[in-house]
């Protein structure tokens, strides 16, 4: 079950109900429910909004409000509009957005140390790797490594991290004013950077001048999943929407919280656990052919599968070719699988993009696209659903993660 | 389905490369950035198949005709490529036609006269595709370019 090298503890904690709780936590006992004290736990409760963003450029953007602070002072400054994404790892902040003087980490050489986030649609964040302490709801965790995108005096990206993409260095861009990334792992490269500079993808760059290469990363320098760092609700979170009518809702609000099984408001109960492969996927099986890279994701904000030849879905046209457009909706049934061997259905309906993009409406359940060969379960699966994400290496209820669950 | 292929070779090269999009094959070997990656080629009736795998788990396969163009890149790994660097000439047409400011983050779908372009995944695990369509060799689907 648990094993005592997954208990993290912050060595400054007072002996506080908080720092009961994680004890209690990290005892292997299961599920902690506060008890004799009377107190009420650590509020694990954080608002989410379903919206067109900040900069009122998107449809099915989920957001959330991130607090910051200078590490381990009360010097704190709280950004809305992050946009919480489980496609990636780690909390990235717009540099314009963020008043406060963060302290940098460098590289172990006194280098500056840049950050490169890649996206699907081409686009990336660079910028510089500080600390903070991150606060979302009531839980806190101290000195986290996290990425300020589009910091002024700083190095230009290098070109193997533009990769001529996109910057998302604007709220506008960005359609948010950071990401938080809440996928499956503790950090946002991994072993895979931290194994020698001479096979680590370009993530992490060391900067002498206005000059970056890429560099080898300690996995506790890299940008980090915030939430297994909490002192306790460590061990995951999860995910609730409200389902969506056909024609959209011009808004949304869910929740989002923090632990599995940690609380009485996040046990899993009939919720099915799908464990990941080593990238964070499970396959899904559609008309008879299994797809082995799937994934939810809630930074993508249609549902992503296969191509217009596969599934009969024509695109739509111009410049929402990366969208479906039926001539009415369609009904389909795929089956996820874990690498655990679990498996479900789930059913779900694809309408014409351009029908739903008229209505004016911001959270669409029915929003779909194309995929090369592949299922992206993005925004929409989540609505209507309750969806539990473990961490890798963190023990719940339900196992030991990385395993989504719903 | 398609012929058997025919023959396999595989070549460690110091300095491996990525294939250019419209370019003779010979480009595989054109570009110097990338170290410590092995070259696998796969030769089989219609098309030659040439797969780099770079020392940070990236692989990009190289889709050649019987004249030895490539018609077609497909790549798999942690990040997303140099795509300038695939789609060659063809980079420009790519960055106009996938000029949609709205709606951001999701995989991409781009589509001209010429080209496509398909990619998408998530941190840790990207993948994508670009062929061009007038360029398949005789009795050559798109799907074998994945």
């Amino acid at each position: 079950m648990r094993a005592p090298g997954f208990c993290r503890h912050r060595g400054a904690l007072p002996l506080s109900v908080a720092g009961l709780v994680a004890l209690a936590a990290c005892g292997g006992q299961g599920p902690t429910t506060p008890t004799s004290s009377g107190s009420p736990p650590v509020d694990n409760v954080a608002p989410l909004q379903v919206s067109s963003g900040p900069a009122d450029n998107t449809v099915n953007g989920l957001y959330v409000s991130v607090t910051i602070c200078v590490p381990g002072t009360s010097s704190c400054q709280t950004i809305d509009g992050v946009e919480v994404d489980t496609g990636s790892v780690g909390l990235r902040l717009l540099s314009s957005q963020v008043s406060l003087s963060l302290p940098p980490v460098s590289d172990g050489s006194g280098h500056a140390l840049g950050n490169c986030a890649s996206f699907a649609d081409k686009s990336y964040t660079w910028g510089p790797v500080v600390t903070a302490d991150v606060q979302i709801a009531g839980e806190k965790a101290a000195s986290v490594p996290i990425q300020l995108v589009g910091e002024a005096g700083f190095p230009d990206a290098p070109s193997a991290c533009s990769n001529g993409g996109t910057a998302a260095n604007t709220v506008s861009a960005l359609s948010a004013r950071g990401l938080l990334g809440l996928g499956v792992f503790r950090q946002d490269c991994g072993p895979a950077c931290s194994r020698g500079a001479s096979a680590a993808p370009p993530v992490y760059f060391g900067c002498v001048g206005s000059a970056c290469s890429a560099a080898s990363m300690p996995l506790s320098s890299q940008l980090q999943n915030p939430v297994w760092l909490f002192p306790q609700d460590n061990n995951g979170l999860l995910i609730g929407l409200p389902a969506i009518p056909a024609a959209g809702a011009s808004t949304a609000s869910g929740s989002l919280i923090f632990g599995i099984g940690t609380q009485t408001n996040n046990a899993l109960g009939s919720a099915r656990v799908y464990t990941t492969d080593a990238e964070g996927n499970f396959s899904t099986t559609f008309e008879g052919r299994t797809y082995s890279s799937s994934y939810l994701d809630t930074g993508s904000n249609g549902l992503y599968f296969l191509d217009s030849s596969t599934i009969g879905l024509p695109p739509c046209p111009r410049n929402d070719s990366d969208f479906s457009c039926p001539s009415s909706t369609v009904d389909y049934a795929a089956t996820n699988a874990g690498a655990n061997g679990v498996s479900g259905q789930v059913t779900f309906s694809v309408a014409n993009a351009e029908t739903l993009f008229r209505t004016g409406n911001n959270a669409l359940g029915t929003l779909g696209g194309p995929d090369t060969g592949e299922f992206d379960w993005g925004l929409p699966f989540f609505f209507g659903r309750t969806t539990f994400i473990a961490i890798e290496g963190q023990a719940t209820p339900g196992g030991t993660g990385p395993y989504w669950a719903y | 389905m398609r012929t058997p292929l025919a023959a396999v070779s595989i070549v460690m090269l110091a300095t491996p490369s990525w294939a250019v999009l419209g370019e003779k094959a010979e480009s595989v070997a054109s570009d110097q950035q990338r170290l410590h990656g092995e070259l696998r080629s796969t030769v089989g009736e219609g098309l030659a198949v040439h797969e780099i795998t770079a020392a940070d788990g990236t692989t990009v396969r190289e889709y050649a005709s019987p004249a030895g163009v490539v018609f077609g890149v497909s790549w798999r790994g942690p990040v997303v490529p140099d795509l300038a660097q695939l789609l060659g000439s063809y980079f420009p047409e790519f960055q106009e036609a996938s000029r949609s400011p709205v709606r951001r983050r999701r995989p991409l779908a781009v589509r001209t006269d010429r080209l496509v372009v398909e990619m998408g995944g998530h941190m840790r695990a990207f993948h994508g595709r670009a062929y061009l369509p007038d360029a398949l060799p005789d009795g050559v689907s798109a799907s074998v370019v994945r």
